[in-house]
């Protein structure tokens, strides 16, 4: 199959090259703004938009060249802006967007996650141009990238009519990428006020591990950025080790952590689900388990 | 200003059974309006109140949605009025099929300035129909919108991406996605209630459903993960103690 990956990143480029690689013969990439990542047999190489112009600009020209060039599967990553364009661009290529969790050979069917993380949903592919939005590590664990192939630069017009960015903020807090981190810490509902928080930090700076949290924690309670939450919405990690702290485990949440190698958790509820998807668990109050834990590592 | 609210009615995951085969069971599931789309339908009658205009529902599914407590579930959350498209194949239909529709029935519904939807529906979380829509309109299209302002006859957004926030003046006509965290969706009062009774319902042609990139072999809960299932036991300084010895070895 003919595949085509369009990213803004050259990590992300990377990362979906090297899995399209291991699953199809043909693979080429258009990169908007960023340096051409290695793998690919060609690379498209377009300038970043200007401050006031959106990247998802790019949409029209993207859909003709990947029509010139008999695109069969279009792969984008996960990020809200890639989203938009992979939409943008499917509408225009008169087909529709799958969220895939992972794919088999030469595409013949693709996995993803339907009803919140309750079920995997298989598709077998039917239509001549399929567009896949790829989350990290659907396509497995990353392998060694590949050689630099042809790059060319690519004069691609950009329009986004009824659209300027009048401003850009940039986050003052480094950017989390929780999909790479070897440790995570997760906060729940457990933790009774914000700054009680302070008792998962500091765990976290002694397992060098990021904090992280359920989705209630994030978007309820706003106690933490959205992008630190876990789960079908939110982020899907597989570091070594996952400690969950006060987090009941509901099936929404496990899909987030469920590829984690070592599961910890610890809440004071007995028949919390997180239980049985743990390898580890200690029954008890958190404010009581936390400090004991932070003293002794 | 009309303002068409967007959302899908689908079966509540937290009622959706597994059996032992992995097959889902949906006989205790009910319809619900998805989660992310009050937010949706929240922000259209905020921003319908703040310019005096009109905020319209709509939905494409199947015969779930004649249901009139659905309805009247929508109608209580402030929407004016309500149009709905009936197809059986709607339900499971994908994110181009149904940014097709819903394309149809806005360009019926007429002088329409601007579509939101929420994040993405409560079963497929595909995220992508507002975009694929705004596509097919060739209106001004963003996602991830976590706050709206009019500015004269345009608005004033603001976008939350991984690596901050873009402001952008949008004119309209216009298809906003909105994010979880844009509002908190209202509960309606008996006074809603009983006031959505009396509000009209359209039922639009959708025409006719496009055809799907892929038919679903099957679809199943997750193969469980061999977990070690081992409880810690003992006072909180013990547990700590010996769980703080298994760390070091991770």
């Amino acid at each position: 199959m003919n595949t085509w990956v369009v990213t803004h990143d050259t990590a992300v480029a990377t990362d979906l090259i090297a899995g399209a690689r291991a699953l199809a013969s043909s693979v080429n990439a258009i990169s908007l703004g960023a340096e051409a990542a290695p793998g690919a047999d060609l690379t498209l190489v377009a300038p970043a938009p200007a401050a006031d112009e959106l990247l998802e600009g790019y949409a029209a020209a993207i859909a003709e060249e990947l029509t010139a060039r008999q695109a069969q599967v279009v792969l984008f990553g996960a990020d809200i802006q890639s989203r938009l364009l992979a939409g943008l661009v499917a509408s225009r290529l008169q087909t529709s967007v799958r969220n895939i969790t992972g794919a088999a050979p030469d595409w013949a069917t693709i996995t993803r996650t339907v009803y919140g993380g309750l079920a995997v949903a298989t598709d077998a592919i039917g239509a001549a141009t399929v567009v896949l939005v790829v989350g990290p590590g659907a396509l497995g664990e990353a392998s060694a990238p590949g050689v630099l192939g042809e790059v060319k630069a690519w004069a691609a017009a950009s329009a986004s009519p009824g659209l300027q960015v009048v401003e850009t903020r940039s986050k003052t807090q480094q950017v989390v990428n929780l999909a790479a981190a070897k440790r995570v810490v997760g906060v729940g509902r457990g933790f009774g006020a914000e700054a009680d928080l302070g008792l998962a930090r500091d765990l976290g700076a002694k397992l060098d591990a990021e904090v992280a949290c359920s989705r209630p924690i994030a978007e309820g309670e706003h106690w933490l950025p959205v992008e630190r939450y876990l789960g079908v919405s939110g982020a899907v990690i597989r570091p070594d080790l996952y400690l969950a702290v006060g987090i009941s485990g509901q099936v929404q949440h496990l899909v987030g952590i469920n590829r984690s190698k070592v599961i910890v958790a610890i809440n004071k509820d007995k028949n919390a689900p997180i239980f049985a998807a743990a390898d580890y668990g200690i029954v008890g109050d958190l404010y009581e388990v936390l400090p004991a834990l932070i003293a002794a590592l | 200003m009309k303002i068409v609210a967007c959302f899908k009615v689908a079966p509540e995951a937290e009622d959706i059974q597994a059996r032992p085969d992995r097959t889902l069971n949906f006989d205790r599931a009910q319809w619900k309006i998805g989660t992310y789309d009050l937010n949706a339908i929240e922000a259209a009658r905020q921003l319908g109140d703040l310019t005096g205009g009109a905020a319209v529902g709509l939905s494409a599914g199947d015969s779930e949605l004649t249901n009139a407590k659905l309805a009247k579930d929508a109608l209580s959350r402030g929407l004016d009025e309500l149009a709905i498209i009936i197809d059986d194949a709607l339900p499971q239909a994908e994110s181009y099929q149904t940014a097709t529709v819903l394309a149809k029935a806005i360009t019926d519904l007429g002088a329409v300035d601007l579509v939101i939807l929420g994040a993405g529906s409560s079963d497929a979380y595909t995220q992508q129909v507002g975009n694929q829509l705004g596509a097919i309109l060739g209106w001004a299209t963003l996602n991830a919108i976590d706050s709206i302002a009019p500015q004269g006859d345009q608005l004033i957004v603001e976008r939350l991406i991984e690596t901050g926030v873009q402001v952008i003046q949008v004119s309209l006509p216009a298809v906003l996605s909105v994010t979880a965290g844009i509002n908190t969706p209202r509960i309606a009062g008996m006074k809603d209630i009983l006031a959505a009774g009396k509000k009209p319902i359209t039922t639009l042609d959708g025409g006719a459903l496009g055809p799907a990139t892929a038919t679903v072999v099957s679809q199943l809960a997750p193969e469980q993960v061999e977990r070690k299932n081992i409880i810690i036991a003992g006072s909180a300084a013990e547990a700590a103690s010996e769980l703080a010895g298994l760390l070091k070895t991770i």
